[in-house]
C-alpha cells in the first residue's frame, strides 16, 4: 500500500505530467517529420542530381538539408516544412555548385589524376528497382535521357523553377519561398524553362 | 493550366525517380533516420553550437599572441638561485655605510 502511495505520488507531481506531455510531443513530431521527409527524399534527390549532376554531392545536398530542416525547423508547421526544406535544398546545391568552380580551377593547375580508378562498382547499386519490358523500358530510358539532360542543361533558376512548380508540385507562392524571390519572378523563369525545354524537345515529347 | 508537355515531363521524371537504385534509396533512409536521430538526442549536439565562437576565440588568441612580439626574459627561479649562491657579500655590506644603522636595528629586535 505504501508503495502504490509513493508511486502514485510521483506519477501525480506536476513535473512527471510535463515530461510526459513533452516527450509525446516529440514523438508526435518524429513521425510526422519521417513521413514528411520519406515523401520528398527521392524527388528532393533527383532535384539535387539534375543540379549538380553527381550521385554522391546529391545525397549529401539531400543529408545537409534533412539535418538543418530538423536542427532549426521541426517546430514550424507542417505546412510550412516543404518550403523550407527546398529553400535550404536549394542553397546548398547553390553552394555546391560554388565550391566545385573554384575547386575546378584550382585543380585545373595541378597535375592530372583519374578519379575513376578509385571507383567501386556497388552491386546493390548496379541493381534495376523494377521492370517494366524491354521496349517500354527503351522507350522511356531514351525519354528520361533526353529530359534530364535538357533539364541540367537549363540555366539554373529556370531548373529550380521547372523543377519545384512542375515535378515537386509547389504552387507560384510556395515555389517564390523556396526560391527567395517574387511570385512574379517564378512564373518568368518558369515560362522561360518551358519555352527552352520545348524548344530542345519538341519533337521527342 | 498544365500542358501536354509539362505533364509528359512530370511523369518522365516521376518515373525517373522510381528507378532510383537500391544503394541511393538506401542512402536517403540513413539519411533521413540520421537527420531524426538528431531530434530524440539533443544534448548529443549542444556543443556544436559553441564551435564558431570557440573557433572565432582561438583565432583571436593565435593573432594576440603573433602580434604582440617577443616578450622581455624575466628572471627565473636559476637566475635567484645564482644571486643566493653567489660568494659576495650583499652590497649594503660591503658600502659600509649604513652599517651602524643595520647594527641597532639588529639590537633593536633582539630586545
Amino acid at each position: 500500500m505504501t508503495a502504490f502511495v509513493t508511486l502514485a505520488g510521483v506519477y501525480n507531481t506536476p513535473n512527471f505530467g510535463v515530461e510526459r506531455s513533452r516527450d509525446q510531443d516529440l514523438m508526435t513530431t518524429s513521425r510526422a517529420l519521417d513521413q514528411f521527409l520519406a515523401s520528398i527524399e527521392r524527388r528532393a534527390f533527383k532535384i539535387a542530381q539534375l543540379g549538380l549532376r553527381n550521385d554522391d554531392d546529391a545525397l549529401d545536398a539531400v543529408q545537409d538539408a534533412m539535418m538543418k530542416l530538423v536542427q532549426s525547423y521541426a517546430s514550424r508547421p507542417v505546412d510550412e516544412w516543404r518550403p523550407l526544406f527546398y529553400r535550404i535544398l536549394a542553397n546548398g546545391i547553390r553552394d555546391m555548385q560554388r565550391r566545385r568552380t573554384v575547386r575546378g580551377r584550382i585543380m585545373a593547375w595541378l597535375p592530372g589524376r583519374n578519379s575513376d580508378e578509385d571507383e567501386e562498382v556497388d552491386p546493390i547499386a548496379e541493381a534495376p528497382s523494377h521492370d517494366p519490358g524491354p521496349a517500354k523500358r527503351l522507350e522511356l530510358e531514351e525519354a528520361i535521357g533526353v529530359l534530364e539532360t535538357a533539364v541540367a542543361a537549363l540555366p539554373p533558376r529556370q531548373q529550380q523553377a521547372f523543377l519545384l512548380r512542375n515535378f515537386e508540385g509547389l504552387d507560384a507562392n510556395e515555389t517564390a519561398s523556396a526560391m527567395g524571390c517574387s511570385e512574379g519572378s517564378v512564373k518568368t523563369h518558369y515560362f522561360r524553362a518551358l519555352e527552352n525545354l520545348r524548344g530542345k524537345l519538341g519533337e521527342v515529347f | 493550366m498544365t500542358t501536354d508537355f509539362e505533364k509528359r515531363s512530370r511523369e518522365v521524371l516521376e518515373e525517373s525517380t522510381a528507378r532510383l537504385d537500391g544503394r541511393t534509396r538506401s542512402r536517403l533512409t540513413q539519411a533521413r533516420h540520421a537527420a531524426l536521430a538528431q531530434l530524440e538526442n539533443p544534448a548529443r549536439n549542444w556543443w556544436r553550437s559553441y564551435v564558431p565562437a570557440g573557433a572565432a576565440a582561438a583565432v583571436a588568441v593565435l593573432a594576440v599572441v603573433i602580434w604582440s612580439g617577443p616578450t622581455p626574459p624575466v628572471a627565473g627561479p636559476v637566475e635567484d638561485m645564482e644571486i643566493l649562491a653567489d660568494a659576495e657579500a650583499p652590497d649594503f655590506v660591503e658600502d659600509g655605510e649604513d652599517l651602524e644603522f643595520y647594527e641597532w636595528a639588529a639590537g633593536e629586535v633582539e630586545t
